[in-house]
């Protein structure tokens, strides 16, 4: 059974319709990217799916309940997780902090006011854990505005997979990093989402070649072509509508 | 982590021990009522940070949950006047509390949804509502001329009756030391946190699982029973109400408070708070100009330390570890002494232009202010301040860089 399905999905911000009709099913486990030329409507997909804002019209479904129009914190809770395309972190927070923050929920912290987080070793220990894995332990303590933009985008990476959804959705985890720096963030990636059902966008087609078992392509709000790597080069009207004019690598 | 628990004991304990030896001190009946204000002010502050500095949540209103905690608090001491209730006093803060924190649940049920500009216009908007019915309900809240009591009608605790000022103070000083530390705690709650993580994002908050309304609620209704808190002590001390305690300038006060003592650091509000209540004692005793200069430095402290107070202190932390603080004492007092003059000869120009009588008496010197040469004297001195201040201060910086840059293989 697959882990998300969006049937007619349709999302117009006033008379302008950047989603129009979109079916799609993600199984459980797989590693799938959405590409598309600029404005294709990639991250408005991601924003339905994530509840940053409301369908027009048309389903999704995660795990067969119905999730359209949810607010964000209530779709996290139920297992989704997302990165953003610019760095969406809390700046005046220590790294440790980002990540414990985003912890706090699935270690059934809630809202109390009446219990220390200091204390807590469990907490501690999966802050450590993460901090380890996405590479930022030495820098624990520093506030999270003041590190390196690609340790930012670690940071994101980390604070999208710290509290183990099932889903994970990122949303260009490597825009704006060189050569080198995407290598070790792909792979850091492929580390964290292991065992996860793992949605991504992306622009650079060596990292969706590289990453992803399955690609969609979306080209003004519809989705053209889905399958696997091979079948998505051979598709003549993905070459014509978007490989051949975008394809930079 | 045993050490650092260590040392946070330690400067609780030195909190405490500060508190309750004050009066021991400085115990003339002045000295007395400045104290009892001082605690208050440090209630009342504290829980205005829950709002702006672990927040993020710009409040013009707050005195309104310190005056409704008060006005009850008065009321409460009506009904032992009456005998219809009879319970220590030392409770009152508490009713005061439970008032702040229901004002504090209807308001945030709808003031929170967002923060920033709405947010702000919302809390002048029932500010500015409050103390307007504040004067129209003239039962509970006794008009222009206010409610009073008596807290002396309580049953005695221990065989006090508080009939003395420094007998209240000891009741404030410990409702002080449980309040700070409640406030202290919250901030290392889960609660807490995400009050510090809304503040910086309420978007990523709300994609990590939290609903940054909930969690701005959270905050605002305990910020207006710590408030009712601080409301009730004032009750307690000065056993007088009026709108004047609930309205837009008491609102005001505790911006400056918080702000000048410095909004990122907890203590930050115990400072601005202790400075700005005596500042109010000192000055107003000297100068009818004094909220001049208040505002004054208000404006001085945004524009130069937007930190506040704690922050300027923190500033010199790495300096102080790396050890050249001892780098930046000279151009410190270089800098510090001519703007000093300089402050002195303006405030000396302001108040002549201020003065009523003949000869303004300042510094014990006796200026007539009809002759050109009190007037000359202090502009020159002034002219002189200000020029040898700017001088100096290419100097202060390349010590500051200096004290900051040295060794640099020992940052972390």
């Amino acid at each position: 059974m697959s882990i998300l399905s969006l049937r007619g999905l349709r999302k117009n911000f006033g008379a302008s319709e950047i989603i129009c009709g979109v079916d799609l099913d993600f199984e459980a486990g797989e590693k799938h990217a959405i590409i598309g030329p600029n404005g294709a409507g990639k991250s408005t997909l991601f924003h339905l799916v994530s509840g940053k804002c409301a369908p027009s019209a048309g389903e999704i479904r995660f795990r067969g309940r119905a999730i359209g129009g949810l607010p964000p914190y209530r779709i996290n809770r139920l297992g989704i997780a997302r990165s953003f395309q610019v760095s969406n972190i809390f700046p005046r927070l220590s790294v440790y902090e980002n990540i414990r923050c985003a912890l706090f929920w699935t270690s059934g912290c809630g809202y109390s006011f009446w219990r220390l987080v200091d204390g807590q070793g469990a907490l501690h220990d999966r802050t450590e854990q993460v901090l380890e894995r996405i590479g930022l332990a030495g820098k624990a303590q520093v506030p999270a505005g003041a590190i390196a933009y690609s340790e930012q985008r670690a940071l994101e990476l980390g604070m999208a997979v710290a509290g183990d959804a099932e889903l994970v959705l990122l949303d260009e985890p490597v825009a704006g990093m060189s050569r080198s720096e995407a290598e070790n963030a792909v792979e850091l990636i492929r580390k964290v989402t292991a065992g996860k059902t793992l949605v991504l966008v992306e622009h650079d087609m060596n990292i969706v070649f590289d990453l992803a078992e399955r690609i969609s392509v979306l080209v003004y709000g519809k989705i053209i072509a889905s399958g696997t790597a091979e079948q998505i080069r051979a598709d003549s009207r993905v070459r014509e509508a978007y490989l051949g004019e975008a394809c930079h690598a | 982590m045993s050490k650092t628990l260590k040392a946070k004991a330690g400067l609780w304990g030195g909190y405490l021990a500060v508190l309750l030896l004050l009066p021991q001190c400085f115990d003339s009946l002045l000295a007395i009522s400045i104290l009892n204000q001082m605690t208050i002010a440090i209630i009342f502050a504290l829980s205005y940070n829950m709002l702006l500095g672990q927040g993020g949540m710009l409040s013009f209103g707050h005195a309104v949950y310190f005056g409704l905690g008060g006005f009850l608090a008065v009321h409460a001491l009506l009904l032992m006047e009456r005998g219809s209730a009879s319970f220590p006093i030392v409770f009152i803060p508490l009713l005061g509390g439970l008032t702040g924190l229901l004002a504090g649940v209807f308001v945030g049920s709808f003031s929170t949804r967002k923060a920033g500009t709405t947010f702000a216009m919302i809390s002048l908007g029932i500010g500015e509502l409050v103390a307007a019915s504040s004067l129209i309900l003239a039962r509970f809240f006794g008009g222009e001329a206010g409610i009073s009591g008596d807290r002396t009608f309580g049953p005695p605790l221990f065989g006090i009756e508080f009939l003395r000022d420094v007998e209240i103070y000891y009741l404030g000083a410990g409702w002080t030391f449980l309040a700070t530390l409640c406030m202290y705690l919250f901030t290392r709650t889960p609660a807490g946190r995400m009050a510090n993580a809304v503040r910086d994002n309420p978007e990523r908050a709300e994609f990590i699982g939290y609903s940054a309304r909930w969690v701005r609620f959270i905050s605002f209704c305990a910020a207006g029973a710590f408030a009712g808190i601080a409301g009730g002590l004032f009750a307690l001390n000065y056993e007088f109400l009026t709108d004047e305690n609930l309205n837009l300038a008491t609102s005001g006060r505790v911006l400056l408070m918080a702000y000048i003592g410095g909004l990122g650091f907890f203590i930050g509000p115990i400072i601005g708070a202790v400075l700005l209540t005596l500042m109010n004692f000192l000055l107003s005793n000297y100068t009818e100009l004094w909220l001049l200069y208040l505002g004054i430095v208000f404006v001085l402290t945004v524009l130069f330390l937007p930190r506040g107070c704690a922050g300027f202190v923190m500033m010199h932390e790495s300096a102080w570890r790396r050890g050249t603080l001892h780098l930046l004492a000279l151009p410190y007092l270089l800098t510090g002494l001519p703007a000093l003059l300089f402050v002195l000869a303006a405030v000396c120009l302001a108040e002549l232009s201020h003065a009523t009588g003949p000869t303004l008496h300042y510094l014990g010197l006796s200026l007539a202010r009809d002759s050109a040469l009190a007037w000359a004297g202090p502009a020159l001195l002034a002219a002189v301040g200000w020029i040898l201040t700017a001088r100096s201060l290419p100097r202060l910086r390349e010590a500051w860089e200096r004290a900051n840059a040295a060794e640099p293989e020992r940052r972390t």
